[in-house]
């Protein structure tokens, strides 16, 4: 393949509008995909209470700690 | 009706939704998706740039910038010269009325970076070479409001008083056609020389300034002081080939009277 | 703060701060007939102090903090600091230098003072030493607290956060000597950058070594702003700065690129700097400190995620925006136009979604500055935005470019939007983080608020008007089909604008002392306090923004 700026330019026009289209639907499928939404509302509120030093893995989350 | 007709690609979706989930929980995962989004789609794009270099016009009479010149180049960006001037005359009507013919892409090819500018605070320079003396510039550099009463650029007499340092200026030719400007090495072996040469019209040097770079070139004692060479020698020397590397421009576009 | 680090980590450290002091020592030795060996002296001394700091506690007991219980936040405080303090020097520097244009003399007669040199100092100042050290201290912040995790170890996040200051103070002490590459938000010389790539790759391991301990099963989206804006400025970074110094003993470097080439690879850095340093980061700090402070959750977590890909995606190819009737191909202008006008969509998606956060907490935005100012800057982010689309189609650019309606636009983003919401997140931040029970004085807060709103809009006010003026001016034809005015005209026609941009520069630059002061007197003055979250307490307001009992 000779690799020409008219070859290259062909290409931008051609493969980057399918990639733009392909890309914006995969994307919007993966946002609004119903069985994920219960995560996603997991995750915004995950950070309203987040103070409280890392999470503990072994004895779950510990309360009113000292964190200094 | 839409979920029907929806139905045999649901599950192709919830594959990727599911895999896209998986993914967003790996961070590295995360990374290669942004990766992919940014640089793909940048990629293709930017990839014809890349080779926009054969697009850009040949022309035979095309010269580089002598030594002093290139000093000169050095300075108006050490000093930032550029954020307030730019070299580009857009294709524009008053611009090329105020200017002079807009600035074609074979204008800047040796120009290592480019200085086109984004922002007119002074006038645009892509064409000022000859506009004004070389007197005219000296006085304006050392004190613009002399000149121009209104004018709001800095004064640079420092320029007239610093000596031009030239012993590491093959240094700078040297790289200079690493990144692709045509220096031949009998350019670069005499570079200190020939910035000397430069602005001293009347010494043996000028004659090999000639020699390399044309008969066209200008040998003028720029700043005025004939028994040392300044700043200001390379600054107005630059000045004064801005717009001037070749003719191609003026030959090519039906010229408007100012 | 060293009191935190092990022996073996503090060992450590003074190994890589030796190793710094042989760099400057071998820099001012190669480079001493060069402006270059003065930045050896300046890295010297910086690293100097630093192996000194770390020398006096080497042999003080070890720390006796449990790391499985708290989160490590030294280095974001100390980032915190240094923001403000760069805020302080680098609008300073810019009212400075918009004075310039109004009284050219205002100089002292110096070769380091003029315009063409201190004005990278502002710009620099402000994105780099300023946005730069916020977004690190926030993103160390935001990592540990998304994933409920503690940093990996103690060392890398100090490497990231003093390595890049000493970045800044290379570069800003460049441009005053003269060292620039000259390429717009890029200027720093080829040393500079080698070392900005050493401190950006531990960054990103640091980052991803954080989520990689995370306790949580979804990466928070606000850190997949900052990873976005870690990974694309590392590839900008690294293309826009492919140069060739002129030798090792000096700071002279060649571009690479050349011409035409050049100004596309100059200008596809200079606006993704804008989106992945200037709008991505600060994205996140947004996501995160704009629910967390109004108490809740963000509107809409998917339009979230459809937004980052957006932006992520369409950004990077509207550089071209930059250069239309220029040289470039006429079809490279034209992808940039199209994609600078869908790029609205993700940007206003973004806005609103702020904006739609806030909506049944407007009391909250009422009484409390700190909030007030994420809500303006959310505001000032969707505006500046449309702005931006606007300008990036053809006819409009034809009058814009070149002219003060560019400098307006980009501080409208700056100022309006990047300065805000890190003052905003600044404010939220600090109570918490030195643990104290409120800012040190919620008037100073009102204060900084309507000094920074007052003056960015001024600032823009004075901007618009110069730039259309000129714009109009230049292309204004007589009757007879000559140009009517000269280029002097124009400048006579922007002396009062420029006076009026100064001075709502200087009400900005006035606000940002403020805050520095109130932040310093929170820390030294203010109690300690349990963690809650930090909601403005007024003894002299009948109502506390929120009640007491929450």
């Amino acid at each position: 393949m000779d690799m020409t700026h008219e070859w290259y330019v062909a290409l931008s026009k051609s493969f980057g509008l399918f990639w733009l289209l392909g890309l914006s639907v995969a994307i919007t499928a993966y946002a609004f995909w119903p069985s994920l939404g219960g995560r996603f509302d997991k995750a915004a509120n995950s950070i309203l209470d987040d103070e409280d030093g890392p999470a503990q893995p072994t004895a779950g989350k510990l309360e009113g700690k000292v964190c200094r | 009706m839409l979920k029907t007709l929806l139905k045999p690609f649901a599950r192709v979706f919830e594959f990727q939704a599911k895999t896209h989930y998986r993914m967003e929980r790996h961070s590295m995962a995360l990374t290669a998706g942004i990766i992919l989004a940014a640089g793909v789609g940048g990629f293709v794009e930017i990839a014809p740039l890349f080779t926009i270099d054969e697009t850009v016009e040949d022309v035979a009479d095309m010269r580089v910038y002598t030594p002093l010149e290139q000093a000169g180049r050095d300075i108006y960006i050490r000093e930032g010269c550029y954020a307030c001037h730019s070299q580009m005359i857009r294709t524009l009507r008053d611009e090329v009325e105020r200017y002079g013919p807009y600035s074609l892409a074979v204008e800047s090819k040796y120009d290592h970076p480019m200085l086109w500018g984004s922002k007119r605070t002074g006038p645009d320079l892509a064409r000022v070479g000859d506009k004004y003396s070389d007197d005219w510039q000296v006085r304006h550099l050392i004190n613009p409001r002399d000149l121009v009463p209104q004018s709001v650029m800095p004064q640079y007499a420092f320029l007239q008083e610093t000596p031009l340092r030239t012993d590491d200026l093959p240094g700078r030719l040297k790289a200079l056609s690493m990144v692709g400007v045509p220096y031949t090495d009998d350019m670069i072996a005499n570079a200190a020389d020939d910035a000397l040469g430069q602005a001293r019209p009347d010494s043996d040097r000028a004659s090999g300034v000639l020699d390399r770079y044309g008969e066209a070139t200008a040998v003028r004692t720029f700043d005025g002081q004939s028994d040392r060479l300044t700043e200001m020698d390379a600054l107005v020397a630059y000045l004064q080939i801005l717009g001037n590397l070749t003719d191609v421009a003026q030959n090519t576009q039906l010229m408007t009277e100012e | 703060m060293m009191s935190n680090l092990t022996s073996t980590e503090r060992a450590r450290a003074m190994l890589i701060t030796v190793a710094g002091v042989l760099i400057g020592l071998t820099m001012a030795a190669v480079g001493r007939n060069d402006p270059m060996g003065a930045h050896g002296w300046i890295v010297l001394l910086f690293c100097g102090v630093l192996f000194f700091l770390v020398a006096q506690t080497l042999y003080d007991a070890e720390p006796v903090e449990d790391r499985s219980t708290s989160y490590y936040d030294d280095p974001t405080k100390v980032g915190i600091l240094l923001a403000l303090f760069w805020a302080v020097v680098a609008m300073g520097m810019g009212v400075w230098v918009a004075s310039q244009l109004a009284w050219p003399d205002l100089r002292f007669d110096a070769a380091w003072s003029s315009f063409g040199r201190i004005r990278p100092v502002h710009t620099s100042g402000v994105i780099f030493g300023f946005g730069g050290n916020a977004l690190i201290a926030t993103s160390y912040h935001i990592m540990q607290r998304t994933s409920r995790a503690r940093m990996p170890d103690q060392v890398s996040p100090w490497f990231v956060l003093l390595g890049f200051n000493l970045f800044c103070v290379v570069a800003a002490s460049g441009y005053l000597m003269g060292i620039t590459q000259s390429k717009e938000y890029a200027e720093p010389e080829w040393y500079a950058d080698l070392w900005l790539v050493i401190v950006w790759v531990v960054y990103f391991i640091l980052y991803i070594r954080t989520l990689a301990r995370r306790n949580e099963p979804h990466i928070y989206v606000a850190n997949w702003y900052y990873l976005s804006f870690i990974l694309v400025v590392a590839i900008l970074h690294i293309v826009n700065n492919l140069a060739v110094p002129a030798s090792f003993s000096g700071a002279k470097s060649y571009s690479a690129f050349a011409g035409v080439q050049d100004a596309m690879v100059q200008w596809w850095y200079g606006h993704n700097a804008v989106a992945f340093f200037l709008t991505t980061g600060f994205l996140g700090m947004l996501y995160y400190f704009l629910p967390k402070r109004a108490g809740r959750p963000i509107y809409s977590y998917r339009l979230s995620i459809l937004s980052f890909w957006g932006i992520v995606f369409f950004y990077i190819w509207v550089g071209s925006h930059h250069l239309h009737y220029t040289a470039l191909p006429q079809w490279v202008q034209t992808l940039g136009v199209t994609f600078s006008v869908m790029l609205l969509v993700p940007s206003w998606a973004s806005a609103g979604n702020a904006l739609m956060t806030l909506n049944g907490a407007w009391h909250k935005v009422r009484d409390d500055a700190t909030l007030r100012f994420m809500m303006v800057a959310a505001v000032f982010y969707g505006l500046s935005t449309f702005e931006g689309s606007f300008m990036a189609i053809r006819p409009v650019n034809a009058l814009s470019h070149y002219t003060d309606w560019t400098v307006g636009h980009v501080h409208s983003g700056a100022m309006g939007w990047v300065a805000m919401i890190t003052f905003g997140s600044i404010y939220a931040l600090t109570p918490m983080l030195w643990r104290r029970e409120t800012m040190y004085s919620w008037k100073a807060v009102e204060w900084h608020f309507w000094l920074a709103l007052s003056g960015t809009v001024i600032y823009i006010f004075a901007m618009w008007n110069s730039g259309i003026t000129q714009g109009l001016m230049w292309r204004t034809y007589t009757e007879s089909g000559t140009l009517r005015f000269s280029f002097v005209d124009t400048l006579i026609a922007m002396h009062p604008y420029y006076i009026a941009r100064a001075f709502g520069g200087l009400l900005f630059f006035a606000g940002a002392c403020i805050c520095f002061w109130n932040v310093v007197m929170t820390i030294r003055r203010v109690p300690n306090h349990a963690p809650e979250a930090d909601y403005p307490t007024i003894p002299e307001a009948m109502e506390p923004a929120v009640p007491a009992a929450e």
